[in-house]
């Protein structure tokens, strides 16, 4: 789950973190406030600032303009619906900080830079010596070696507080479940370090442990957004250009066969993968969502079980095909536990099955041209 | 030899009482790993297939002398079971839950690691070494014992490439899934150096997917250090940009953790790359000069 930027800074001041003072202004709502002023549109997506979503004004006429300007805008598909007002603050330098993890190397991660404000994936590529990374262990958090070593590198004439402003986002990390804890910039200014904006994603597995204080972001998020929350089931279902319903048992094969259509001239409607971990109810449910797309002219489904139980696949498919009276052509390419069982199913029901991926690819690719349609 | 596991490999089983556990506790004695015992909190004297349950880890360890442990413990109490087994001396620990909160992973890892514990996964399906030991959930009758070591991130994708080698006759020393991401106990590259190790692995099968740059530390090391044939295939180069597919991990961010990106590195590195499963099996015979 990613935060707004109000949401990120809410959460900065709850672990001490000083932030601009500030309102959210909501699309109906009227702007009255000191300049000058910074508005800053509240979307998920980055690259405001290239976009023109972070505007800087000194008058109310200005602020008047610019508001009725950035609820006009859509960034990335996301319409703007609010507005963070912030106070402008007089800095003498700005750095970049965030925690986040090394997942080859299975260690959380402090990076630093100088440079604030920059684009910090293009930075690490180009000039990589601006940047510091420093690894440490989850367990016993980061030592202060790496503390002061990241002050250091920065070189910021307050290594205390800079060092101790680490030591909260790395807190905030843990205790908010969190994936990346970001400030790019922290603005260094007469009165101490004040995080200028704040990217937050935190970790959807986590959700069960703070649950009430997840609905809270939730309830913020659908005010602003106007859209539900993704459903959390166990079903990725990414829609694609092509004719092809796809689903598969395993994100490996399932990206193989995308592959293999492609290579046999056909196209993927969707990706649609159930997990290792699926049941009869799990894979009707998969069907119901791939053939609603009206673009799909066949069904290719891909299973390879270890954890899953081709029985149960069986099962779910021939009872999804009776009752629903699929009209589509379905190809099933099944294998793996309980193979003789599920096979057994799917005959007595007289539907086929491929036992090798190829050929079934080949034949849900013609089938496909055959119904004709794009 | 096999890699990670061995004929004498003895395991316990976390969660053992469970729907997943005991099923797959099932197929594991099915293929004939030494399953000793096994762990659910509560149910010490129960049986799960003639296998007996204990509270603690430490209880089964000195009633049984398991040295490698498998997990099926729910996502949320996955870092107490895992922490205790690695407390406890267990020198080998697969994770097969998806899901576990990303801070307890790395609390997991980063308590493993100074004690010398390997964990594999987590969200993996495990390990196969054919004709030896199974810690996982591979089906035993797609792979025979052979010279192809395979490494893998997807579990289904390590079962696909093992059933084509299979029906043309090509057995593995050992097929290792690593999950899907984004955080691994195990990486392509440990595993890549553990076959290149294995008098009895001769070509080393890397499959590998979109996102991140694992395979591209893989391929750096193998250009090192390795001197053994690698056969690579990399799923997703029809994938969309910015997109999860499957795998948290599996996703192309710009220009970076795209298939070509991964293709380019490891063929720059002397691995053959394949694009088909077809093309995979092809490749090993003629590196094993089938």
């Amino acid at each position: 789950m990613k935060l707004y930027e109000f949401q990120g800074k809410e959460l900065l001041r709850k672990f001490g973190v000083k932030i601009p003072d500030g309102i959210l202004c909501e699309k109906d709502g009227i702007l009255i406030y000191g300049s000058p002023v910074i508005l800053k549109a509240q979307v998920l997506s980055g690259g405001r600032g290239k976009a023109g979503a972070v505007v800087s004004c000194n008058s109310q006429g200005e602020e008047d303009a610019a508001l009725t300007r950035l609820f006009e805008m859509t960034l990335k598909g996301e319409p703007v619906n609010a507005v963070l007002v912030e106070e402008r603050v007089e800095l003498s330098r700005e750095y970049y900080l965030s925690v986040t993890f090394d997942g080859e190397a299975g260690t959380p991660l402090l990076i630093v830079s100088g440079a604030g404000g920059v684009e910090i994936e293009e930075t690490a590529d180009k000039h990589p010596d601006r940047i510091l990374k420093l690894p440490f262990d989850s367990v016993l958090g980061p030592l202060d070696c790496h503390l002061e070593r990241a002050a250091k590198f920065v070189g910021t004439p307050r290594p205390r507080e800079f060092a101790d402003l680490l030591s909260r986002l790395w807190r905030l990390w843990c205790e908010a479940g969190a994936l990346l804890v970001e400030i790019n910039p922290l603005a260094e200014t007469p009165n101490g370090f004040v995080a200028l904006d704040a990217k937050i994603e935190l970790d959807d597995d986590a959700e069960p442990r703070d649950r009430a204080f997840r609905a809270v972001l939730q309830k913020q998020q659908r005010e602003i957004s106007g859209r539900e929350s993704a459903q959390s089931d166990t079903i990725t279902y990414v829609p694609l250009e092509g004719n092809i319903g796809l689903i598969s048992d395993g994100a490996g094969t399932g990206m193989l066969t995308l592959d293999l259509l492609r290579d046999r001239g056909g196209r993927a409607a969707d990706f649609c993968e159930m997990g290792g971990l699926t049941s009869p109810e799990i894979i009707y449910s998969a069907m119901d969502r791939v053939v609603a797309d009206p673009k799909v002219r066949s069904l290719l489904i891909v299973l390879i079980g270890g954890f899953n139980r081709m029985d149960e696949m069986a099962e779910g498919i021939v009872r999804f095909v009776a009752e629903r009276k699929l009209k589509i052509p379905l190809i099933v390419r099944l294998c793996g536990t309980m193979e003789e069982e599920g096979k057994k199913i799917m005959k007595s029901a007289d539907l086929p099955i491929y036992d090798d991926l190829e050929k079934a690819v080949e034949a849900a690719v013609a089938q496909a041209a055959m119904t004709g349609g794009n | 030899m096999s890699i990670l596991v061995n004929e004498t490999t003895r395991v316990l089983v976390q969660g053992i009482t469970g729907k997943s556990g005991s099923l797959q506790t099932k197929s594991l004695l099915d293929f004939g790993t030494k399953v000793v015992a096994g762990v659910t909190p509560g149910k010490a004297g129960h049986e799960v297939y003639g296998v007996p349950v204990f509270d603690f880890v430490a209880d089964a360890l000195r009633a049984t002398d398991a040295d490698a442990a498998i997990s099926f413990v729910p996502p949320l109490a996955a870092r107490s079971a895992a922490l205790e087994a690695i407390e406890c001396g267990i020198k080998l620990l697969v994770l097969t839950m998806e899901g576990i909160p990303k801070n307890d992973v790395l609390n997991i890892l980063n308590y493993a690691a100074p004690r010398g514990v390997r964990v594999l996964g987590p969200g993996t399906a495990g390990l196969i070494a054919p004709g030896v030991c199974k810690l996982g959930a591979h089906p035993g009758r797609m792979f025979i014992p052979g010279n192809v070591g395979v490494v893998s991130k997807s579990g289904a994708l390590s079962y696909e490439i093992g059933k084509t080698l299979t029906d043309a006759g090509i057995g593995q020393s050992t097929v290792v899934a690593l999950g899907g991401g984004p955080i691994w106990g195990t990486t392509q590259k440990d595993v890549v150096e553990l076959f290149n190790e294995d008098d009895e692995t001769k070509v080393i099968v890397l499959l590998g997917e979109i996102g991140g740059a694992m395979e591209i530390t893989a391929a750096e090391f193998i250009a090192r250090s390795v001197k053994k044939p690698v056969v690579s295939l990399i799923v997703g180069r029809s994938a969309p940009e910015g997109k999860s597919l499957g795998h948290a991990g599996a996703i192309i961010r710009g220009t970076k953790g795209t298939a070509e990106s991964k293709i380019e590195a490891l063929r720059s590195a002397g691995v053959s790359i394949a694009f088909t499963p077809a093309e995979v099996v092809n490749t090993v015979k003629k590196l094993l000069k089938l």
